[in-house]
């Protein structure tokens, strides 16, 4: 199996993930789920999909450690590679180590403004440029719409082409704006251009999509989510 | 010497380097009454630590080689072994842990989880050593224990909880919170040396409460009955807590963290306590050995002093008076005069003189017995090394020896310094089984090879101090190493006819990548093609190919030579015929299964404050290394990368002018990886040029 086996085969497509946008713009997106149904493991096989399409992803991990977000990512790859002969596996592994760079912020330090600083480091010396962008673990609870509006104008300046973000919803909370986005993102759901949700049901976990600003996709599409692998499978 | 081995600690002090354990080493010392005066690492009056024996480890304020020492803590004796901080001696660290009971993780309060903490509780835990974790250095400014305590479980994954609270911090560090006694501790004198107990400050009480709620929630998992008496909110007994708290720790389930600092002599006294509550005594612990009568069956030693004698030497140093060799007994008694057998050699030895260490003097006993942790005197030997009494023949488990990885050459000045060269060698490459030394044929040059470039640079100096060799040193060498990426046919014909018996032999198969190990044989012939006298002679033929591959000269690793056909002459065929068509048989797959030249890749870390992020980035890109992740805490800041060792070299002065010498880094071995093309034509050129010119 070559690399671009994985990409074409991976059930990201259904969502027209990696579709080139008609425009220049900027898109964010948003992954929601209750704590412990697999936001993460969602986060980095979106990440590993960039990367395989030719995309540098800077991944910022708040409130984990490098060696752990790392961990994740080889155990996705196992997992997707798992039972397939690839060509040139540790081509493929070096490709992602180079493609990919983890920044890890405590919970207290982050914003914009210090993601920023931190940015202008990589880009200024030529170190690295990200395609994309994975946030995992911003605090929505405390942020407001001004806040994340920021983000945009900032992956303007930088050239990035997407942000993912993922944020908990609660089961006890239930606010919910008119596209069916639960809190505490029912009210900025407008800046974002896709939203997934991660739903448990009785026999199965599925990734639904809530929201796709450019109507390429139907609201109601899902995917499925293997419970002991946490892999995104086809509907 | 005390024969009731539950008051015996055999404990290992580790840490990353300058988090301060040759100095806590000293406190403990003096406390035990050890010492009557404290000097420390680098102090004004340029003693030095008692355990930094070596003139050099004073010099440079490091510890090199660890040092034993022993004390008597309330009626407990405790064989304590200091260990080097830096990762170039790491294996002064492996080896220690491997005879160690149990250890004591020391951290900077600011710090933190370093690089090097990671590395040693991934020895600790290859050895499966309890452990308590010592916070030192609260007294400096951005001392912070609770975040290195997040650190220790989310960094090391341990289930690390305080069991003691400062009683203010940096300048006001006056004293701990015990949360088992709830009480707290002052330490007074010139030398803290008077514990004084009190009332825990109004200010910290809350704090103090929140914490000790979360001990017990942590421990009582290990004790049935603090769990039951916390369900029934009954009063909880500190024994309660302490019997709790130690059978965690000897599970390998908790961590208890304390807190405090040696420079300033504060809270030494309560770790002490710790060690003998919480850490385990020899009969906690689980010791294998293998049974060489049985088919190497494990069996645990018995640690009773009546069974039959097992030693293993984990340390051997040169002394005046001859072979120093360290051992640990796990059962039986040895008494000056007894005669043991160096299971590996047969060898029997008679041990004419026994010490116990502190540090570079020794105390000359009678005995030992299981438990006991001493050395003896010209018991010629190697490291690893298990002694019995004769009666039975077994052998500990090995240690972890990690290989070299970079290379200098050394050259003599004169005559005399070759002849002392020769002998310091000799001597080093015994002492430490990450030293190694080798002639170059090709160049007639000696080579030296170790775990990075302070490890060398040590030795180098020593070698001129100690044995006074003066040596010009060459420019370090990468070990670099070769491999092939695909498999690959071969058939060769071995045929010489020179006058008198000839040479015959056809050797055909394939090779191919082997994932893991360096090399493999597999024998696929049928119907006696190659007569079965002569398949190992076909083994040795690829073996000896493999020391030195064609494109750099760098030894080949990591292949697998499948025999399948072959052929042979009744009066012509040879194990010297076959080893030569194996060789030319390997030359002839080799060039065809994609050769390809790997380089060592070391996990790099630096560490500093975060203005020197940037700059520190950018020093790795510029040296080929993939920035693996940043980690941002408060004013202070990590850089993880992985780097090409062959790019490292001088790295430290050019982090130090960036950072104006803020920052620093440590590195180890990560793993072997192919070079890049441009590197590898450069290296086939130099290569080549220097056969060209030899």
């Amino acid at each position: 199996m070559r690399k671009e086996d994985l990409v074409v085969n991976n059930p990201l497509r259904v969502l027209g993930m990696g579709m080139k946008p008609k425009d220049d713009q900027q898109r964010m997106g948003l992954i929601m789920a209750r704590a412990g149904l697999g936001k993460t493991a969602i986060l980095v096989q979106i990440a590993l999909d960039s990367i395989l399409r030719g995309n540098r992803v800077l991944h910022v991990s708040i409130g984990e450690g490098v060696d752990k977000t790392r961990a994740w990512y080889d155990d996705i790859l196992d997992l997707m590679v798992a039972g397939q002969k690839v060509d040139d596996l540790q081509e493929m592994v070096a490709e992602i180590m180079a493609k990919r760079m983890i920044m890890t912020f405590k919970e207290s330090s982050f914003g914009p403004a210090k993601l920023e600083e931190r940015l202008q480091d990589l880009i200024q010396q030529d170190i690295f440029r990200p395609d994309c962008m994975i946030i995992d673990g911003y605090d929505f609870a405390t942020t407001n719409h001004a806040q994340l509006e920021e983000f945009k104008s900032f992956m303007v300046r930088h050239g990035l082409k997407t942000i993912w973000f993922s944020a908990i919803s609660h089961r006890t909370d239930e606010r919910v704006s008119a596209a069916g986005v639960p809190a505490p993102c029912h009210e900025l759901d407008d800046l974002f251009e896709m939203i997934l949700m991660v739903v448990a049901e009785k026999d199965a976990i599925k990734l639904n999509l809530l929201k796709c600003s450019s109507g390429a996709i139907a609201p109601g599409t899902s995917l499925l989510l293997d419970p002991s692998t946490m892999l995104i499978k086809k509907g | 010497m005390s024969v009731d081995l539950s008051k015996m600690r055999n404990i290992g002090i580790s840490a990353h380097i300058d988090s301060g354990k040759t100095t806590l080493t000293e406190r403990i010392l003096f406390y035990t009454d050890r010492i009557h005066a404290i000097h420390d690492v680098r102090g004004k009056d340029g003693v030095g630590a008692k355990m930094d024996s070596m003139e050099l480890e004073r010099e440079r304020g490091i510890t090199i080689q660890s040092a034993a020492t022993y004390c008597n803590w309330k009626g407990i004796d405790i064989n304590i072994i200091d260990t080097p901080g830096h990762v170039d001696f790491t294996v002064e660290v492996e080896r220690a842990l491997r005879v160690l009971d149990g250890a004591v993780l020391v951290l900077c309060s600011v710090g933190g989880v370093q690089s090097q903490s990671i590395t040693v509780n991934r020895q600790m835990d290859r050895y499966n050593v309890p452990r308590i974790a010592f916070i030192n250095k609260c007294d400096r400014t951005g001392a912070n224990p609770a975040r290195v305590t997040g650190q220790l479980r989310e960094k090391l994954g341990l289930n690390a909880h305080m069991i003691q609270l400062p009683i203010g911090l940096e300048n006001d560090l006056l004293g701990v919170v015990d949360l088992v006694t709830m009480k707290a501790i002052y330490f007074d004198g010139a030398n803290g040396e008077i514990m004084r107990q009190e009332e825990i400050p109004a200010g910290l009480q809350a704090a103090a409460d929140v914490l000790r709620e979360e001990l017990l929630e942590a421990v009582s998992m290990f004790s049935d009955e603090l769990m039951e008496a916390m369900l029934e909110e009954q009063a909880i007994e500190p024994s309660q807590v302490v019997e709790a708290i130690r059978k965690g720790t000897l599970a390998l389930g908790f961590v208890p963290v304390m807190v405090g600092s040696a420079y300033k002599n504060k809270a030494v006294q309560p770790l002490l306590d710790a060690v003998q509550a919480y850490l385990p005594c020899p009969t906690d612990v689980e010791n294998v050995a293998l049974d060489l009568d049985h088919d190497e069956v494990e069996f645990k030693v018995s640690n009773d002093r009546n069974d039959p004698l097992i030693m293993l030497a984990f340390k051997l140093e040169d002394g005046r008076y001859g072979q120093l060799t360290y051992v640990r007994t796990y059962q039986g008694k040895l008494n000056k005069g007894d005669s043991i057998i160096n299971v590996r050699t047969g060898k029997k030895v008679k041990v004419g003189r026994l010490v116990r260490m502190h540090s570079d003097e020794m105390e000359e006993i009678d005995g030992c017995g299981a438990g006991d942790i001493v050395a003896l005197f010209g018991v010629d030997c190697a490291s690893g090394d298990t002694f019995t009494d004769g009666t039975m023949s077994c052998s500990m488990s090995s240690m972890h020896i990690p290989a070299p990885v970079i290379s200098l050459s050394v050259i003599p000045v004169d005559n005399k310094s070759q002849i002392n060269m020769s002998k310091a060698l000799n001597r080093f490459t015994k002492e430490d089984p990450t030293f190694k030394t080798f002639v170059d044929h090709e160049t007639n040059e000696t080579i030296i090879s170790g775990m990075g470039e302070l490890h060398l640079e040590v030795y180098v100096e020593r070698m001129k101090r100690e044995y006074n060799a003066v040596v010009e040193v060459g420019a370090p060498q990468v070990a670099y190493r070769e491999t092939i990426s695909m498999r690959a046919d071969f058939n060769y014909t071995h045929k010489k006819q020179t006058g008198g018996s000839g040479q015959y032999g056809r050797v055909a198969g394939f090779m191919e990548p082997l994932e893991e190990g360096e090399y493999e044989f597999v024998d696929q012939i049928v119907g006696g093609s190659i007569p079965r006298e002569f398949i190992s002679s076909c083994d040795k033929g690829f073996q000896k190919s493999m020391v030195k591959g064609s494109l750099c000269g760098a030894p080949i690793t990591g292949v697998r030579c499948t025999i399948s056909d072959g052929a042979f002459h009744a009066v012509d065929s040879s194990d010297m015929a076959f080893q030569q068509a194996a060789l030319g048989a390997f030359r002839e797959g080799y060039m065809k299964a994609g050769p390809v030249i790997m380089e060592p890749i070391m996990k790099v870390a630096v560490e500093g404050p975060t203005e020197f992020q940037g700059a520190a980035m950018g020093s790795i890109n510029q040296r080929r290394g993939i920035i693996i992740g940043t980690t941002e805490e408060g004013q202070y800041t990590v850089v993880e990368a992985e780097v090409p060792l062959s790019e490292m070299f001088g790295y430290s002065t050019t982090l130090r002018s960036l950072t104006q010498g803020k920052a620093e880094f440590t590195m180890e071995f990560a793993t072997y990886r192919p070079v890049p093309k441009s590197v590898g034509e450069e290296l086939i050129k130099k290569f080549q040029d220097e056969k060209k010119n030899s």
